[in-house]
């Protein structure tokens, strides 16, 4: 289906109540829902017709509020974006958690950041603002909260227990971290038990929340994108080119070609990268200490490689808006290439022997499992969802910066244990140096940089990252600043997820679970 | 002189301790309980002690029945034992009972609970088979009367009482059986007269009166597949007689078994033996996996009873082995561990049943999933408490080690035996004896942890430190349990005696060798064993202390000439040193220059640690549960509520219904069946009195008819 | 089995030679800017303000860099008319406070609890590679322990969010005496980009005492391990104000 289908289906299932505006790209085409119809349509753009869910954007205009509710097809289908506007003093707006179930967690944050309620969401409350910490209706989003008056007024519930499913006798709540293991993200875990395995899992997030989204308000596109690549730095390159792609979205800026294939080099560089620290993690995980020990040295052979490129082992201070800072020169990305290269071989190498350790595949095999359905009803993205079948990666269905012209596979299993999302972070390195070497034969001659004319307006910015795809949402301002930034990373709807995996399997698999699934606490908590 | 001068005074004592509860005021009941049952446990105590000390018996003829026997009273060597144990446990369980009373006792309870001790040591003393069960019939209809006891009137109560009784019944019946086979086969119901005639019975009468009796008294002993009332009745029994019915009528039924089957017969078969043994073995395991995975705490003793009565069983049956196959020292050894561990199990089970009660009227609660935290409030009953869980886990310095150690030694003492077959019994039973004392370990660090230690797990629980009524009995026991456990040396002199009659050779001799210059046995000692004595050690404190050492040790066989030892005493001597040593060295030249801080528990950082975030009791014997699943076999009764197109779950709602084994192979299918032939009977049941005149008509005309074709030649 | 035997003894030697020797291999530290002189003030006042976190100071003509702020945004390297020169070193750590470092037994063998406070990732990576066969940490007795209760020195990274103050005290308050902290990044430092936000603290040391500061967006491992020198007493603590050579910061900062 297309997109004039989707129109077509749309104005005779609710003729009269959706108005559909396509928006000058031709890529995402606005529609107005008033808010009874919502749940309906969302129900029948994400069951019906299969269109993946991104996320809810809820903004605060003068006299409305503006929820912005994100789905997205192939290339075909683009963009379909439901506009549901209403006044500031309404606080309700339906849920469409019965249809999307992806959308429960962004349902929460709005609810915790925004104040507003969805009816039918059986969950709200103590999600990013933990009650023992805050009261409710602090509402930090809005433009009216003070946070002097907020950290001098608090008060919090010193009588908050966590809510408790099971009820078995003799169940009890296993509480692991903040701070547990050795070198770890700070997440609090609460895994309902009876004495060996996981019935239920919770993870309680958002400890590291440092309100980034709040904290963008006001900054210039430049500090702004300084925000964007340090709240998650093990993808800052990822998250950093897609603030830079809203920012020329709004801005309808062109970035010139030799920039966009750099773009692309350094961004496949850092999945490398990425990945080839996944694995190290799993093999720590099921310490295996040879391979820990000879993953390590992959990764840290592409931090150096990173490092002597750019001059950062991270990729930072690399993007500008319209292109890139400085100019890498030929030879040096060649060498950089030669190397990686050779990191790839000494990778499949690995697989090689891995394939082999009978020990080491017991403990991944059938366990931790997610199922198609299951990866589809929560939106899982990245790595996770291929590894069940659930194939979408952004470079394909929705290109940017020249993907379209590179030739690569994504590799995708239907198993969904641990040991085919292992199996995934192999191919998929793989397929990056593939983009490597073609971006290298392929890098032309001419300028880095073209600065745009910032202008108000607001568009949204996306990157297939190491994790999944990442969404960024830019509302520039009349005077050139940020208005509202909203950042939708993978690893939240991974998080979502997180839980399906872990229950039924004993404790000593959780570790490995979590270490197959490549979670970044900071990406999700911002 | 002495002893018939005991036994009356305990006799006036809870005669007139009878008189005086029935027709005293209600406030002074619980007094007069208390003093004249301690006083009757003293008397008790002393009969024993003096008739195992001289060594003497005592034979006392009451009235004569003619046409059936003369009832007759006999203080042997082996009731002196039982008799011994018995005092021990009675003097602070009448303590107890007292403090416990004191709250409220019904009109008739002190009274019933003095005519139990009267009857129970009227079984032990019996000398002709008519008494014994006369006495038997008044202590089943007691305990019964004791459970049922309805104060406050509970359904349950009612019906683990009924069933007390009705296999007390059926128990009684088949012990009056066996004893009918022994009389028709001697020809008297004296017990004197069984002994003398028991060398002509045949395999038949010995196989007939050994399943009859082992399964009849096992009924009160608690042995597997008759046990199905224990739990029960032991959950409906009321506070201040459950310590009683566990420490002193559990010796009872092993008192029958031993007395029928060591005494009256010995074994000249190794069957029964095996039998006994591989029943044994099975119960004390049954027994203590359920104990592992059950949270309410008299359930859990209740099932730990049945285990160490298995344990006792199998020490029984491995002597029976050993005597009918001609071995008289490994059967004394065998017989002195059955008989320590059962004088050690009704000392330490008493003092946990004391912990338990206390626990329950101050906090309220049996269930460990909702204590927890209670050594902060009651740090006395938990030492004790503590004191009873190290002893009925078999480690040393209490006693509880000493009769696991003989127990296991005496499994392996089966290498002497000449027949594979029956070593390889004892192998396996050897093998699950020790998988039994490791479970019951296991079972009770969860009990002391999680009824004392850790967090309290439901709040609004205000528990206080118990009484002196309370801590009393406790301390006794306590110091008992220690004392029995590092002066071994004593006490298996004290059973030398009696385990002579039954086997003919001296246990004392075997494990507890006498010092050297003070015996003249040593000169028929090998030089050998005479330098490994010295090695050992075994002579430290001749000069200073009486007896016989401080080592209790045996050897092995001509074969293997080894000599296996071991000393709690001295066990306690290097713990206590070592402790001693540790501290001063740490703290003269570690911590001196330090300063000691106390911190909050690490908990991971988060806010607030809640009580539902610690372990539970079925949590901590979960794997027990998983392992065993073949034998608990529980159903899983699994509802998930969930909203919102089920992506939402708001309860997880699991039940495990576990019937125990012994119930669904043997409980319920008797039951069945007898249900059905009462039913099928029922029919006779139809009210009409001329009918019921003439089935009295028919059985009078059948037994003429019989009787008459009898008598024609 | 045997084949991990013949892998890792194939691979060889990796780690590098520090501390007895000087690590240049490329790509192990992205360097921080070094203080300099522009052509004029006014050229200098331009570059102050080009960077975002206010860590060039400017004096007339002069710069000096507060390496607690530099968030590794190369500003003041790349695009610009009068570029900082930048050095690629990494022995970074400043001693905070007292000198009174963790001694004697403690110098070849020390335990180190990690606490994220808010990271974004990076730093926590770098702590995580210092196991990796390059820097291997084990061989100058540096190890990892998850509880506090024995640990030695508290390593924080992160800007400490408002949710991690509880456990980040109870984590401290729970060690026992001699301890040391160690704040990582600078986040922990100054607040790093963060410092803004109402849920961060402006560094760790309004929190804690803070005995070594370590600084870098995110401080290499090579880096952090000098700061883990430092604290042991066997490398010489570094300043985190880079003054331009032969010459003294006069004027306060505004």
């Amino acid at each position: 289906m297309n997109r004039s289908e989707l129109m077509q289906q749309l104005q005779r299932l609710w003729p009269g109540s959706l108005q559909c505006n396509p928006d000058a790209s031709g890529l995402t085409c606005e529609i107005h829902c008033p808010s009874e119809k919502l749940p309906e349509v969302c129900g029948q753009l994400f069951l019906q017709w299969k269109l993946s869910f991104a996320g809810l954007i809820v903004e605060e205009a003068a006299e409305e509020w503006h929820l912005r509710y994100c789905f997205y097809g192939g290339a075909a289908m683009g963009w379909v974006h439901l506009l549901v506007y209403f006044p500031l003093n309404v606080r309700t707006v339906p849920s469409i958690v019965r249809f999307v179930h992806a959308a429960d967690w962004h349902e929460r944050e709005a609810e915790d950041l925004f104040g507003l309620t969805f009816e039918g969401h059986p969950r709200l409350g103590d999600f990013i603002l933990h009650n023992d910490a805050w009261q409710e209706s602090v509402e930090p989003m809005r433009r009216r909260f003070d946070p002097q008056e907020a950290l001098r007024h608090r008060k919090p519930d010193t009588e908050w227990r966590p809510l408790r499913i099971v009820q078995e006798p003799g169940a009890f709540v296993m509480p692991i971290g903040p701070k547990y293991s050795g070198v770890t993200e700070s997440v609090h875990f609460l895994l309902e038990t009876v004495g060996e395995d996981v019935i239920r899992s919770i993870p309680r997030l958002f400890y590291k929340w440092r309100a980034v989204e709040k904290l963008a308000e006001g900054k210039s596109v430049d500090d702004c994108l300084l925000l964007a690549e340090r709240f998650a730095a093990t993808t800052a390159f990822a998250h950093g080119l897609a603030f830079c792609q809203a920012v020329e979205a709004v801005c309808s800026a062109a970035v010139p070609p030799r920039a966009r294939i750099l773009r692309v080099f350094l961004a496949e560089l850092e999945r490398l990268r990425q990945h080839a620290g996944a694995i190290q993690e799993i093999c720590e995980s099921t310490a295996l200490v040879v391979a820990n020990s000879q993953a390590g040295i992959l990764e840290e052979d592409l931090l150096r490689i990173s490092g002597e490129l750019t001059g950062h082992r991270y990729l930072f201070g690399l993007l500008s808006p319209g292109g890139l800072l400085c100019d890498l020169s030929d030879d040096a990305c060649n060498n950089c290439l030669s190397a990686s290269q050779q990191v790839l071989q000494k990778l499949l190498d690995l697989q090689k022997r891995l394939r082999v350790a009978s020990s080491f595949l017991d403990r991944l095999e059938e366990v931790g499992f997610i199922s198609l359905r299951d990866a589809t009803v929560y939106g899982l993205l990245g790595p996770v969802a291929r590894a069940s079948g659930l194939i979408g990666d952004l470079r394909k269905m929705l290109p940017y910066s020249d993907y379209q012209n590179f030739a690569f596979d994504v590799p995708s299993e239907h198993e969904g244990d641990g040991y085919a999302r292992l199996r995934i972070l192999f191919a998929e390195a793989q397929q990056s140096v593939r983009i490597m070497e073609q971006a290298i034969a392929a890098l032309p001659g001419g300028g880095i940089c073209a600065a745009p004319r910032l202008r108000p307006g607001a568009a949204l910015g996306w990157v297939e990252a190491p994790r999944g795809g990442a969404f960024h949402w830019v509302r520039l301002g009349e005077d050139g600043k940020i208005a509202r930034y909203r950042i939708i990373p993978p690893s939240f709807a991974n998080w979502h997820g997180f839980h399906l995996a872990v229950e039924k399997f004993a404790f000593q698999d959780f570790p490995i679970i979590l270490s197959t699934f490549d979670l970044s606490v900071a990406e999700n908590d911002r | 002189m002495l002893i018939p001068a005991f036994l009356l005074i305990f006799f006036l004592l809870c005669g007139s301790g009878i008189l005086f509860s029935l027709f005293a005021p209600a406030s002074w009941r619980a007094g007069i309980f208390a003093w004249f049952g301690a006083g009757a446990a003293v008397a008790l105590v002393f009969a024993s002690a003096s008739a195992l000390i001289t060594g003497n018996a005592f034979h006392l003829l009451l009235w004569s029945l003619p046409g059936l026997t003369t009832l007759t009273l006999t203080l042997d060597q082996l009731s002196a034992v039982f008799l011994l144990i018995t005092g021990l446990v009675l003097f602070p369980a009448s303590i107890f009972a007292g403090s416990e009373l004191k709250i409220g006792c019904p009109q008739s309870f002190a009274a019933l609970l003095l005519g139990l001790y009267a009857a129970i040591v009227l079984i032990l003393i019996a000398g002709d088979a008519l008494l014994f069960l006369l006495a038997w019939e008044i202590m089943s209809i007691l305990c019964y009367l004791l459970i049922v006891d309805a104060r406050d009137n509970q359904f349950d109560r009612a019906s683990a009482g009924y069933l007390l009784l009705a296999m007390g019944e059926a128990g009684t019946l088949a012990a009056a059986l066996a004893f009918l086979v022994l009389a028709v086969a001697s020809g008297t119901l004296n017990f004197a007269g069984i002994k003398s005639a028991a060398a002509h019975f045949g395999p038949t009468v010995e196989w007939a009166v050994f399943l009859l009796s082992f399964f009849g008294f096992g009924v009160k002993a608690g042995l597997i597949p008759v046990n199905f009332w224990l739990p029960r009745a032991y959950l409906a029994a009321p506070r201040a007689f459950v310590p009683i019915l566990a420490g002193a009528t559990l010796n009872l039924g092993l008192y029958g078994i031993l007395r029928v089957n060591t005494d009256l017969m010995p074994a000249t078969i190794a069957g029964p033996g095996l039998i006994a043994l591989a029943v044994g073995t099975l119960s004390a395991l049954v027994g203590i996996l359920y104990a592992t995975t059950d949270n309410d705490l008299r359930m859990m003793l209740a099932h730990s009873s049945i285990e160490n009565v298995g344990i006792i069983v199998a020490g029984l049956g491995a002597g029976m082995v050993f005597i009918a196959t001609d071995h008289p020292v490994p059967a004394a050894i065998a017989f002195a561990a059955a008989l320590y561990h059962l004088m050690n199990h009704s000392l330490y089970k008493t003092l946990l049943f004391f912990g338990v009660e206390t626990v329950h009227r101050r906090a309220g609660s049996r269930d460990m999933d909702r204590l927890g935290g209670l050594i902060k409030f009651m740090p006395l009953t938990a030492l004790g408490f503590l004191v009873g869980a190290l002893s009925i886990a078999a480690l040393p310095p209490f006693n509880g080690f000493v009769s696991e150690w003989l127990t296991l030694q005496t499994m392996l003492r089966s290498s002497v035996l000449s027949s594979t077959a029956i070593k390889i019994v004892f192998a396996l039973c050897g093998a699950g004896l020790a998988l039994t004392a490791a479970l019951a370990v296991t079972c009770f660090v969860k009990v002391f942890a999680m009824t004392f230690l850790g967090m309290q797990r439901s709040e609004n629980m205000n528990s206080t430190e118990a009484g002196a009524g309370a801590l009393a009995p406790m301390a006794i026991l306590a110091v008992l349990c220690l004392l029995f456990g590092i002066l071994p040396t004593y006490i298996i002199p004290l059973l030398n005696s009696a385990l002579n009659s039954l086997t003919g050779s001296s246990v004392a001799d075997a494990l507890v060798p006498a010092f050297f210059s003070s015996s003249p046995a040593h000169a028929a000692l090998p030089p050998a064993f005479v330098s490994d004595f010295h090695n050992i050690g075994a002579q430290v404190g001749q000069s200073a202390l009486p007896g016989r050492g401080l080592v209790v040790m045996h050897r092995g066989g001509a074969a293997n000439p080894v000599v296996f030892a071991m000393s709690t005493t001295y066990m306690l001597a290097v713990l206590v040193i070592l402790l001693a040593l540790t501290f001063v060295i740490i703290r003269l030249g570690f911590t001196r220059a330090r300063r000691l801080s106390r911190r909050q528990r690490w908990d991971g950082g988060i806010r607030r640690l809640l009580p539902e975030m610690t372990y539970t009791a079925t949590g901590f014997s979960n794997p027990v549960r998983v392992i065993f699943d073949a034998v608990f076999r529980p159903t899983t009764v699994e509802d998930t509520r969930q909203t919102v197109e089920e992506h939402f779950r708001t309860a997880i709602r699991r039940e495990k219904q576990r019937e125990h084994l012994v119930d669904k192979l043997i409980f319920h299918p008797v039951e069945t069946v007898v249900m059905w032939c009462s039913r099928t009977l029922s029919f006779m049941h139809h009210g009409r009195f001329n009918a019921y005149a003439a089935y009295a008509l028919l059985t009078l005309l059948v037994v003429l008819v019989v009787f008459l074709f009898s008598q024609t030649p | 089995m045997a084949q991990w035997i013949i892998n890792g003894l194939g691979t060889g030697i990796k780690t590098t030679r520090y501390p007895r020797s000087v690590e240049n291999a490329p790509g192990v530290t992205p360097g921080l800017p070094c203080g300099g002189e522009c052509s004029s003030p006014d050229a200098a006042a331009q570059l102050a303000r080009r960077c975002p976190t206010n860590a060039l100071i400017q004096s007339e003509a002069k710069i000096a860099v507060d390496y607690s702020r530099c968030v590794h945004c190369f500003r003041c390297q790349r695009e610009t008319e009068s570029p900082l020169a930048w050095q690629s070193t990494y022995e970074w750590a400043a001693a905070g406070g007292s000198l009174d470092l963790l001694d004697g037994p403690f110098r070849k063998s020390v335990h180190i609890i990690v606490v994220d406070a808010g990271d974004c990732g990076a730093c926590l990576n770098e702590v995580k590679q210092l196991n990796n066969p390059y820097y291997n940490m084990h061989r100058l007795g540096f190890f990892i322990t998850p509880t506090p209760r024995h640990a030695d020195v508290l390593l924080v990274v992160g800007p400490v969010t408002d949710h991690m103050r509880v456990a980040l005290r109870k984590v401290y308050d729970a060690m026992p005496t001699p301890k040391r902290v160690l704040a990582v990044g600078a986040c922990a430092l100054s607040g790093g980009v963060f410092a803004g936000s109402f849920v961060c603290s402006h560094g760790l040391s309004n929190i804690l005492p803070v005995d070594v500061q370590v600084p870098g967006n995110p401080p290499p491992p090579l880096a952090i391990l000098h700061g883990l020198l430092v604290a042991v007493g066997r490398k010489s603590p570094a300043s985190l104000l880079q003054t331009p050579p032969a010459a003294k910061t006069t004027s306060a900062r505004p």
